[in-house]
């Protein structure tokens, strides 16, 4: 059985259904990255897959039933990380990070001092050595995103959700963090699904592509392996017609890249 | 605080002095014990307890203006006191009714809130302002039935709050519940602070949402609903101590905390000895407490803008 089994979910708010009988599966190490149009309910899956909103049909993490597990539970084993944070708060980015301790601390324990050394070591890992002590709320937007990934780091989970973790980076801070991102899958027995605006990125960064589509699942691509032909095809359909080209650095490495055509 | 409490013993309409006390003087000791120390002791612990409320309460509903009365606590208390004044005799039954007013108000408007699976920040608020606008009624009612002479008088003026008229006997149990509720608050900081994050966020992060915000809030509803039962409605301390507490040390960290509640105790300490000083007859302890804290919060803000 995969590590993760996503099993007919059907989500949305109030009667109105966003996604309908999405199943997918996500094997161990993998970087499944999810694209789709605005609205098309990458948010919405990913919601429902750590059991914020109220779904039908259901997932398996590890063999264990997500829905059958607490809220703390889950947290446990699930970390997200929402477009935006909520945090509006004066509080400094070590005390964000901390919090990522708290699904293995009791209610009324404190983070222990090796705690606040692997804080203070994950904020070094991010790029922001030296922040700790900076207000949470004065950080730009991009900073108080890797401070997030920072506190997902610590929290030790085995499966990673992020919502456009990239959407208000600039171009070497996307790079950046979906590099941490695969560092931290390296590790073993670790995956993350994480939703992506930016084509070139999901490309070259994930092991498998999911396309949604007007909350359905349009394709799965693999962009390693696929034929370039496929891809475009896939893509086509979600962005209007596009062309995809392989370039190399100057290290020879392939990145593919994708272009606007004119519309036919 | 400390210097504002010793001057708080010292200060009334019955001079008291150190070194007559030191003699042994018996009426002097009399007076100290049973109004003085006790009105101080009240005025300390309450003004920090309307500032650790305070900051609980803006934290939790991520909103800068929250206060106990938006889930009608404060309502609750004034017709619970004016249900007391009209058919029960004695100061401590007045306090008892004002509790249980208070705490119906906030046990029910919590209640009803329960009832929304979800449990949303916004459906806590609109259940105390159904709370708060029944509790406005009916005590509006009761006014009406009240003697316009004596009785209708009493409620405004406990309504207007003051800590005349509290004495040793009528102050423990309100005193050690606070000072527990206090406790569980300062115990429960790391939850409170995970609770301002948004509500998926802070599920995510293992926080049980639902449930611990039911639990601080209650238990930060108790500890207002203890203050103000013995003293009335006192305006702004639990509004503007966390606020004052925030901009000095910017930031959220139970220091902080501690801290509004310090700045609480000095408001309605400092306001309570102008209420009993300023004019021959005793004053409303609130007026004092806007008068002095309205000017420092503008003088905050001012200083704070002048740093960007």
């Amino acid at each position: 059985m995969s590590f993760l089994c996503v099993n007919k979910i059907t989500a949305g708010y109030g009667k109105q259904k966003i996604i309908e009988n999405v199943s997918f599966q996500l094997d161990c190490g993998c970087l499944l990255g999810v694209l789709g149009a605005n609205g098309s309910g990458k948010t919405t899956l990913l919601k429902a897959i750590c059991g914020i909103l109220p779904h039908r049909g259901f997932c398996t993490l590890d063999e264990m039933t997500l829905e059958d597990l607490s809220p703390r539970q889950i947290a446990k084993h699930i970390s997200y990380i929402p477009q935006r944070s909520g945090i509006s708060i004066d509080i400094s980015a070590i005390d964000v990070v901390l919090m990522g301790f708290n699904p293995h601390l009791k209610l009324l324990e404190n983070p222990t001092e090796s705690m606040k050394k692997s804080a203070v070591d994950a904020l070094r890992q991010v790029g922001l050595a030296g922040k700790e002590y900076t207000n949470y709320l004065h950080l730009s937007e991009g900073q108080k995103q890797l401070c997030i990934l920072a506190r997902t780091l610590v929290s030790d989970s085995k499966l990673l959700l992020l919502d456009e973790p990239e959407s208000a980076l600039d171009f070497r801070f996307r790079y950046q963090i979906l590099s941490l991102l695969k560092n931290w899958m390296s590790s073993d027995s670790r995956s993350a699904i994480v939703t992506l605006h930016d084509p070139a990125l999901a490309l070259n960064f994930c092991d498998r592509l999911l396309l949604l589509s007007d909350g359905g699942i349009l394709g799965v691509l693999h962009p390693k392996t696929d034929p370039l032909q496929k891809m475009e095809d896939m893509l086509s359909a979600i962005y209007g017609s596009v062309s995809l080209q392989v370039c190399h650095n100057r290290n020879g490495e392939a990145q593919i890249v994708m272009i606007k055509e004119d519309e036919v | 605080m400390i210097t504002i409490a010793v001057v708080g013993l010292f200060v009334g309409k019955y001079p008291l002095s150190f070194s007559k006390l030191l003699a042994g003087d018996e009426m002097q000791w009399r007076v100290f014990l049973t109004l003085r120390l006790t009105r101080t002791v009240v005025g300390v612990i309450g003004g920090f307890a309307l500032g650790i409320a305070g900051f609980v309460y803006q934290t939790v509903f991520r909103n800068p203006l929250a206060s106990p009365d938006i889930i009608g606590v404060s309502s609750g208390a004034s017709t619970g006191a004016a249900f007391g004044i009209l058919f029960f005799q004695g100061a401590a039954s007045v306090t008892i009714s004002a509790f249980a007013g208070a705490l119906l108000a906030v046990v029910f408007a919590l209640a009803i809130s329960a009832l929304d699976k979800n449990g949303k920040n916004s459906t806590i608020v609109l259940a105390g302002i159904a709370v708060h606008s029944l509790a406005q009624t009916a005590l509006m009612c009761l006014k009406l039935t009240a003697d316009p002479e004596r009785e209708l008088a009493s409620i405004e003026y406990w309504i207007m709050g003051s800590l005349n008229g509290i004495s040793i006997y009528s102050v423990t149990v309100n005193v050690i519940l606070c000072v527990v509720c206090l406790v569980a608050l300062f115990l429960l900081h790391r939850q409170i602070i995970l609770l301002s994050a948004e509500e998926g966020e802070a599920r995510m992060l293992g926080v049980n949402v639902a449930s611990i915000r039911l639990i601080v809030l209650l238990i930060a509803t108790l500890v207002v609903a203890s203050v103000v039962s013995l003293t009335g409605l006192i305006s702004f301390v639990g509004l503007l101590a966390p606020h004052a507490a925030r901009l000095v040390t910017k930031n959220n960290r139970i220091g902080t905390m501690f801290f509004s509640g310090i700045l609480g105790g000095i408001l309605l300490c400092g306001a309570d000895i102008l209420a009993r000083s300023v004019a021959s007859s005793e004053l409303p302890v609130s007026i004092f407490t806007s008068i002095l804290g309205a000017p420092f919060l503008i003088f905050l803000i001012v200083r704070g803008r002048k740093q960007i």
